[in-house]
């Protein structure tokens, strides 16, 4: 429960509904019964941060334990932010109201990188030192977790700890360290976090490992000043995704969340190795859940939360195998609760028209596919194994189920791009309109209207392509422009992403330690919501990193050394360096690699383990 | 725990659909959501209560929902009311223990009955305030009712020709102004019907533009309304 005070300015602020609580769902329990207080932020606003299935699996998973109480934090929006100055309130959790610098334990979801200045500032506006190695005992331990803490060196010094890859057993493992040497008397900041170095898989406590540089600023060596912690930390996986925690009694938001639907995990992994993705990698193996468990687990969140839809969510959802027991046990009780289905991340090659009847975006008139490259040659580059026919005949698919719109994703700037590859994003647009005007069951009366979505290539840690260099601004400026000329078509929109962001975003994912620094001075200017186009500002980056002698062209635009200390090579992912040497090179032989269910490629992940998978095992 | 929400295809059609009237309460922290936010909450809380919800025909069935009175963002109350509609038998009694399941202590049933009168007979609502200023409370409360002796008690409607002024004293039926140690309380009828309606916000920011309470630190001066219930053209029989 909100305190008074913040109550009393939510009458000033946009959307109170963010910050007052009190869902349904929500967990609130006894403070005297209560050994750990575990603060799980978000670093983005409520409405995102409600719609991610991570925060949502793991809240549930702390508090499953019955001393130990997780709360959930959020940044609040710029308005609130002034008010809480202005009043004097330090940022609090949402179920009980209290202090985030009371708690126990601070946990940061870092899911995309242009969120750190976001973290930064809740830090600020706790009132829990910024940089671990000042922090006291009275402060919470600060331990991040998600995508980005697979490269965690650029936050290396905010961070007392991370945990790296899935968190469902290790960060109870972690709170239980914590209530335990509390308990026995032997607690302190110091012994705790190296004991949890230690012994619980997949924490990396960064002040244990010393980093040494060359003097061209690549690193030389990534050293645990320790014997009995590990040289490179090994993430963690849940072997058997049936078994594992999922949510079954979800918190449900009153204000509207970006994603208000019942999100269903069908699978972790991705069989596909699409060269540039890193999601791709770092989750593998592939791990699926049966389609029973899953039916099961659909009817008990439609039962504990009335949402009216149903997304089936993984990385490619076309790839489950029990894709179509699944749908048609759902089916059955779906229909005539008037609950619909659907199926974000379809493949082009496996979209029929049987598929699209059973999921909810025919009632819209739009579907996505991403093609990501213009031309096969770069599609072979990447291994987006899509052919152009299999696009128009999704297309056509789409058509004939009465859509008008199509939205199509691309990438520029990927290695070895020409202007051919350029145009052919256009020409591939062009052809999908002119497929509409073929189709003799399209809508009569209507155009068409394809939309070409065209992101920046970013070159991501643990991907083949973690190497190369990623295009200057001007390079993708120039592209960007150049496919606009391509477009004649009035019936093509064209929108692009902000090149000056997805540089940013490179330098982050692919920083060392030495942007710490930067950051910091980044904090302390009050940056923050980067991810938002508002309060982006290229300038001022430029500027902290000039300040805080970092060259951002080295860690963006420079090719990296394949025999180079990557500052992430302290993280072991599962998948292993050559593999993706491997990769790389086949990429710059157009040469494409096969799913993991047609040919194990040897990247190394089935050493994890994993149940309901496509990997061999044994390998250990 | 599994839920018998499969239970209300099992039970008898009713001829034509029926609605029901759901009493609720607003308040606390609930306060602070807005009247879609609502409207999508009882869209959730009606599905998961496993409620026989008539659906509309349509190429897009949905449930069928309508609200009493609107409620501003920053006001509770003890009194709101929806009618919803459903296509099997349910006895009321069944329907309130099914919502008070699904539902929190801030925003809880109080009573589910059969819809008699609609919602444009309501001509009132009664609203209880609670102010906390940084002044003397007796000589805040003075100024209040001094203001409410006047003639005409101005505030700005925008509306779509523009900015116009609305004397509101009219769309007063009644109110009491006390001071309470460190309080002042009011009580207040104010007009509630379609077209002629008085959000008890806008009493407040009248007050505070004619008597500078409340306009400081929001921490150390702020208040609290309560819709307590909602009357007739009479302003004496409550509508239920």
């Amino acid at each position: 429960m909100i305190n008074e005070k913040i109550s009393s300015v939510l009458k000033s602020v946009e959307k109170p509904g963010r910050y007052c609580g009190g869902e349904y769902g929500a967990i609130i329990k006894d403070k005297a019964a209560i050994k750990a207080r575990f603060a799980f932020a978000f670093p983005d606003t409520y409405e995102i941060g409600m719609s991610n299935l991570g925060m949502r699996i793991l809240y549930g998973v702390l508090n499953e334990q019955p001393d130990i109480w997780c709360e959930r934090v959020f940044c609040p929006w710029v308005d609130m932010q002034e008010r809480m100055r202005e009043h004097d309130i330090p940022l609090w959790a949402h179920e009980s109201g209290d202090p985030v610098r009371e708690f126990d334990i601070l946990g940061f979801t870092l899911g995309y990188e242009m969120c750190y200045t976001n973290v930064l500032s809740m830090l600020k506006m706790s009132r829990i030192p910024l940089l671990a190695a000042d922090r006291t005992e009275e402060d919470p331990i600060v331990i991040g977790g998600g995508a980005c803490a697979y490269n965690p060196e650029p936050m290396a010094d905010f961070f007392d700890c991370f945990s790296i890859g899935e968190g469902e057993d290790n960060l109870v493992e972690f709170t239980r360290l914590y209530v335990k040497m509390k308990e026995e008397g032997r607690y302190s900041r110091a012994a705790f976090l190296h004991e949890a170095a230690a012994t619980i898989k997949g924490i990396y406590v960064p002040s244990l490992y010393e980093v040494t540089y060359h003097e061209d600023g690549t690193i030389s060596a990534i050293t645990p000043k320790c014997d009995d912690i590990p040289a490179r930390v090994e993430k963690c996986i849940m072997a058997d995704m049936d078994k594992a925690y999922f949510p079954e009694k979800p918190i449900i938001p009153y204000i509207e969340a970006v994603h208000d639907r019942i999100m269903l995990e069908v699978y972790r992994g991705c069989i596909r190795g699409c060269r540039f993705c890193q999601a791709g990698m770092i989750y593998r193996p592939v791990r699926e859940k049966s389609a029973e468990v899953l039916n099961r687990q659909a009817r008990c969140i439609y039962d504990n939360s009335g949402y009216e839809e149903i997304s089936l969510m993984s990385l490619s959802i076309s790839d489950y195998t029990e894709l179509e027991p699944l749908t048609r046990s759902l089916l059955q009780w779906t229909d005539r609760n008037m609950v619909s289905l659907s199926l974000p991340s379809l493949r082009v090659d496996s979209f029929s028209r049987e598929l699209m009847e059973r999921i909810a975006s025919v009632r819209t008139s739009s579907l996505t596919f991403a093609p990501e490259a213009g031309t096969q040659r770069l599609r072979d580059v990447i291994n987006k194994n899509v052919t152009e026919e299999d696009l128009l005949h999704a297309a056509n698919v789409a058509f004939e189920g009465g859509k008008t719109n199509v939205k199509l994703y691309f990438m520029n700037g990927l290695p070895t791009e020409t202007a051919e590859d350029i145009a052919g994003i256009a020409d591939m647009a062009k052809n999908v309109v002119h497929a509409y005007y073929q189709s003799p069951h399209r809508q009569k009366g209507r155009s068409p209207q394809v939309t070409i979505s065209v992101a920046c290539f970013v070159p991501k840690p643990f991907t083949p392509f973690q190497w190369e260099a990623q295009d200057t601004m001007e390079m993708l400026s120039e592209k960007q422009e150049y496919l606009r000329e391509q477009i004649t078509d009035r019936k093509v929109r064209y929108t692009h992403h902000d090149a000056r962001v997805s540089r940013i975003e490179a330098v982050l994912a692919r920083g060392s330690r030495k942007l710490c620094r930067a950051l910091a001075l980044a904090a302390e200017e009050g940056f923050g919501f980067d991810a938002w186009d508002e309060f982006f500002d290229y300038d001022r980056w430029l500027s902290v990193f000039e300040r805080a002698g970092v060259d951002p062209a080295f860690f963006a635009n420079r090719q990296m050394g394949l025999d180079e200390v990557l500052p992430w090579d302290v993280i072991d992912c599962g998948v292993s360096k050559e593999f993706f040497k491997r990769e790389r090179a086949r990429a710059y032989e157009g040469a494409t690699t096969p799913n993991c269910r047609e040919k194990c490629s040897g990247c190394g992940a089935n050493k994890l383990g994993g149940v309901r998978t496509c990997c061999p095992q044994g390998a250990k | 725990m599994m839920k018998d929400n499969e239970k209300k295809f099992t039970l008898p059609m009713l001829e034509s659909p029926r609605t029901l009237r759901v009493k609720f309460r607003k308040v606390g922290n609930l306060q602070y959501i807005s009247h879609l936010d609502l409207q999508r909450t009882f869209s959730r809380v009606l599905v998961r209560a496993g409620l026989p919800l008539w659906y509309t025909k349509g190429f897009n069935p949905h449930i069928k929902m309508v609200f009493g009175m609107p409620l501003p963002v920053g006001a509770e109350s003890e009194c709101e009311l929806l009618d919803i509609r459903i296509e099997r038998e349910m006895s009321c009694d069944e329907v309130k223990a099914r919502l008070a399941a699904e539902l929190t202590e801030e925003l809880g049933v109080l009573e589910v009955y059969p819809a008699e009168r609609k919602f444009s007979e309501i001509a009132f609502a009664a609203y209880d305030y609670t102010i906390k200023t940084a002044g003397d409370p007796a000589e805040n409360a003075a100024r209040i009712k001094a203001c409410l002796a006047g003639e005409a008690l101005h505030i700005i409607k925008k509306g779509k020709a523009g900015e116009r002024e609305v004397n509101i004293l009219p769309l007063i039926r009644e109110i009491t102004v006390t001071a309470e140690g460190e309080l002042i309380r009011m009580h207040a009828i104010l007009a509630a019907g379609e077209g002629n309606y008085l959000s008890p916000e806008a009493l407040v920011s009248a007050l505070r533009a004619q008597t500078g309470i409340l306009s400081g630190n929001p921490t150390e001066e702020h208040y609290r309304i309560l819709r307590r219930a909602a009357y007739l053209a009479d302003g004496v029989t409550e509508f239920r």
